[in-house]
């Protein structure tokens, strides 16, 4: 009997957890490594906005000093990353759900190539984007809880995200692990939630 | 015993369900913003998806389902998106141009200016599809692992006029979608106090 009471409780527990984000499909994870071109760690150094060349289409460029790339990548010290998104002029085009990209952030990125153009976006929305936090040896990503059209929890006074909705971290030897394992091709025991 | 066995599954369920659940309702967009007038026109693009089979490639569905909004005039269009001009416009045929690909089944793309005083200015709204999903329509019999149309650009618009997510199961702005379920073509309370929060 008590080992029924568990079962019934478990099966709460699975149906009350959230099963994934909005109108995107979630990935796994491996899938998102190994399409990445490039993984890496570093700290977004400037930001800027501008329209596209038929003016229909802000977008946000990132530079991003790289301090580390994980997996088999390798390439620059800088990148420039374009996002969908942004404010000129005072006009604000956002793309809800995808991520944001802001000046400062300590991130972990898992980059891919736009399907028109060799520029660099975040792989998977939302999903290949990391926020960095903890002291140094002891980091550990996070999911950014604040997406377009969403507000920084605490900073606002309209319903919003709230701090309750990030993902649990993940430690960087992790990361790095579930990387290396992904592109190598091995399965991967632990997962993004 | 038993029933003390089924006390304690009950007050565990209580307890999981109350954790999982952040108590907070809908959410709307931030900063703040929404359409200056009603109803809210939005044209549907008359090139619809080759993934539904439902004779215009779910055109005439979607401009049937948005309008569950009660705010919402809407039509179809033999002109595409023109992006940071209204009218708001779904483009079922397209993920503009790499915008929604991968596992984005669609992308809403909003325009506003910032205003000094009250509700910030909705000035244009676009939605674009992922062409490379397998979607299906109201309007076709059956569905084997396909995504609901209907429910998908019901969300989509709820975007369009302002509103972010909900944490309420079942609600149509809540963050999930998966295959076959129809249930975001109808929308809940939870949806309808956010509409009137801004209108």
């Amino acid at each position: 009997m008590h080992r029924r009471s568990l079962v019934v409780i478990g099966l709460i527990l699975a149906l009350a957890l959230p099963l994934s984000a909005s109108q995107f499909i979630q990935l796994p994870f491996d899938q998102i490594a190994t399409e990445s071109k490039y993984i890496v760690r570093g700290t977004i150094d400037q930001t800027w906005s501008a329209w596209d060349d038929s003016h229909e289409v802000i977008f946000t460029y990132a530079t991003m000093r790289v301090n580390r790339y994980f997996g088999e990548t390798t390439g620059p010290d800088t990148l420039v990353i374009r996002e969908v998104g942004g404010t000129v002029d005072g006009y604000t085009q956002e793309a809800i759900g995808f991520p944001m990209i802001r000046k400062g952030e300590d991130v972990v990125l898992m980059l891919a190539q736009w399907e028109d153009s060799a520029d660099l976006r975040i792989h998977a929305f939302n999903q290949g984007k990391y926020l960095v936090k903890g002291a140094a040896g002891r980091e550990v990503l996070i999911e950014d809880p604040v997406k377009q059209g969403e507000s920084r929890p605490g900073t606002s006074g309209d319903h919003g995200p709230q701090e309750n909705m990030m993902a649990p971290g993940l430690r960087m030897n992790e990361f790095a692990q579930m990387v290396e394992a992904a592109r190598a091709g091995h399965q991967i025991e632990k997962q993004r939630q | 015993m038993r029933k003390q066995t089924i006390l304690s599954i009950a007050l565990s369920a209580i307890f999981v369900i109350a954790a999982a659940e952040p108590v907070m309702a809908y959410t709307l967009l931030s900063p703040r913003r929404r359409w200056a007038t009603t109803p809210i026109t939005v044209r549907v693009y008359n090139v619809g998806n080759s993934t539904i089979t439902d004779g215009d490639g779910g055109v005439t569905a979607v401009v049937g389902a948005i309008r569950a909004w009660g705010i919402i005039s809407s039509s179809t269009t033999s002109s595409a998106a023109v992006r940071g001009t209204a009218p708001a416009t779904i483009m079922l045929n397209t993920n503009g141009g790499g915008l929604c690909t991968g596992g984005c089944l669609a992308a809403t793309l909003t325009g506003y200016y910032t205003t000094q005083t009250g509700d910030d200015r909705i000035y244009d709204a676009d939605v674009y599809t992922n062409t490379a999903q397998p979607l299906y329509s109201s309007r076709e019999s059956g569905c084997s692992g396909e995504y609901d149309i209907d429910g998908i650009m019901t969300h989509e618009v709820g975007h369009v006029i302002g509103l972010g997510h909900s944490s309420v199961a079942g609600a149509t702005m809540y963050p999930s979608v998966s295959a076959c379920n129809t249930s975001p073509r109808s929308l809940a309370t939870d949806d309808i106090n956010g509409k009137n929060d801004l209108y």
